[in-house]
């Protein structure tokens, strides 16, 4: 998936490159803004995982992380520091969806029903989903943000690297 | 010309991941100072040192299990063992009712607090109640407050099932000298009080726009 020479000379633009990683974009600027705007109902949400006792820490991750998003998220978008990025994203997807997934299982085991029936709000902010569902588009943001890792979507970039040499 | 081992495959490799490590680094940086500083402007940021949650930062839906035999708890069962363990007094739909039909209610010596945000407050409440959002209560201290020491029974509510909003307006209320002994939450929330067909004021307190599921 390059840029290539047209035969009359003309640079040609790697539709699904750039696609991919404006759609991975995206999806955080919404996610991330979803939750910026209802920050009680986030911090709600994110009580309910019982990561700590500690106000002072709900309350850090619960204003950081949709702001974080919403970064990231223009990050991709303008195509600035996009390796980078994608690591940064991969930090956040990995523990969070083991979190949501053992919150899942929990549920599951509470209400004795089948996996995928496991229906809740992760505060993921995409609101109420069915468990596979959900585990099914985090791995393909997973993909997406590794993909990216990988060197692709440089085109349309204002600044692909932010460290020069990269 | 000799052979510069940094510039090996292997080496190249391994600086190149160091730089996606730095440069990952640096937006998680900058991006943390953004997220605080974009909850610091917006009007509708948290304060940071603040605990939104009085009656503990706990999930109110802790989950059956754990070897027991007991089965699913269901949320009202938890909410009421945690307001026993907070000391606060729990009250039924057939019993808020009564309290709305008390002539003492007209008097404002019985007064209803409703704990949801303004939104769902616009959209119904028990008529006469006073909109006490928990996670904004300086916005609402000025007018609850001279209610609350007046009167001699308050009902305090939120959106009844697992919804525990209620239960840290009380909290709140008792900590600014409400006594304890006049509080009273009401455990199944605007969802009960609907579900009995008893009417709702939609818009302000006192707007007069009442809906009677019965009529």
């Amino acid at each position: 998936m390059k840029m290539c020479q047209t035969s009359r000379g003309r640079v040609a633009v790697d539709i699904p490159t750039v696609l991919a990683r404006w759609l991975l974009g995206a999806v955080f600027l919404y996610m991330g803004l979803s939750k910026a705007l209802h920050p009680v109902d986030f911090l709600k949400l994110l009580r309910q995982y019982d990561l700590t006792q500690s106000p002072l820490l709900l309350n850090s991750m619960a204003v950081s992380l949709p702001w974080f998003e919403v970064f990231c998220g223009l990050l991709l978008l303008a195509g600035i520091a996009v390796r980078g990025t994608a690591l940064t994203l991969l930090f956040m997807l990995a523990p969070f969806t083991i979190l949501v997934l053992h919150r899942a299982l929990l549920l599951q085991s509470a209400l004795a029903i089948p996996f995928c029936a496991v229906k809740f709000d992760c505060g993921c902010g995409s609101g109420t989903e069915f468990i596979c569902r959900k585990l099914l588009e985090n791995f393909l943001l997973v993909l997406l943000s590794s993909w990216l890792l990988s060197g692709h979507g440089r085109q349309l970039s204002l600044r692909f690297n932010l460290i020069k040499s990269l | 010309m000799k052979d510069n081992p940094i510039q090996s495959g292997d080496a190249r490799c391994l600086i190149a991941v160091g730089k996606v490590f730095r440069e990952a680094a640096f937006v998680a940086v900058i991006g943390a100072a953004f997220a605080f500083a974009a909850n610091q402007i917006s009007p509708l940021g948290l304060a940071l040192t603040r605990d939104y949650f009085p009656a503990g930062t706990a999930s109110p839906v802790r989950l059956a299990g754990g070897g027991t035999n007991s089965g699913p708890v269901s949320p009202a069962q938890l909410l009421a063992e945690q307001m026993k363990e907070k000391g606060l007094q729990l009250m039924d739909g057939r019993q808020a009712a009564q309290f709305f039909h008390d002539p003492r209610f007209k008097k404002d010596i019985i007064v209803f607090i409703d704990a949801r945000d303004e939104d769902r407050y616009q959209q119904g409440h028990i008529p006469g109640a006073y909109e006490f959002d928990p996670y904004r209560p300086e916005k609402y201290f000025d007018a609850v407050l001279p209610a609350c020491q007046k009167a001699e029974q308050i009902v305090v509510y939120c959106n009844g099932g697992d919804c525990d909003d209620s239960e840290s307006a009380a909290i709140l209320l008792r900590d600014v000298g409400i006594p304890n002994k006049n509080l009273f939450v009401f455990g199944g929330g605007i969802a009960e009080w609907t579900t009995n067909n008893l009417p709702v004021e939609t818009g302000a307190r006192n707007s007069g726009n009442l809906h009677n599921p019965d009529k």
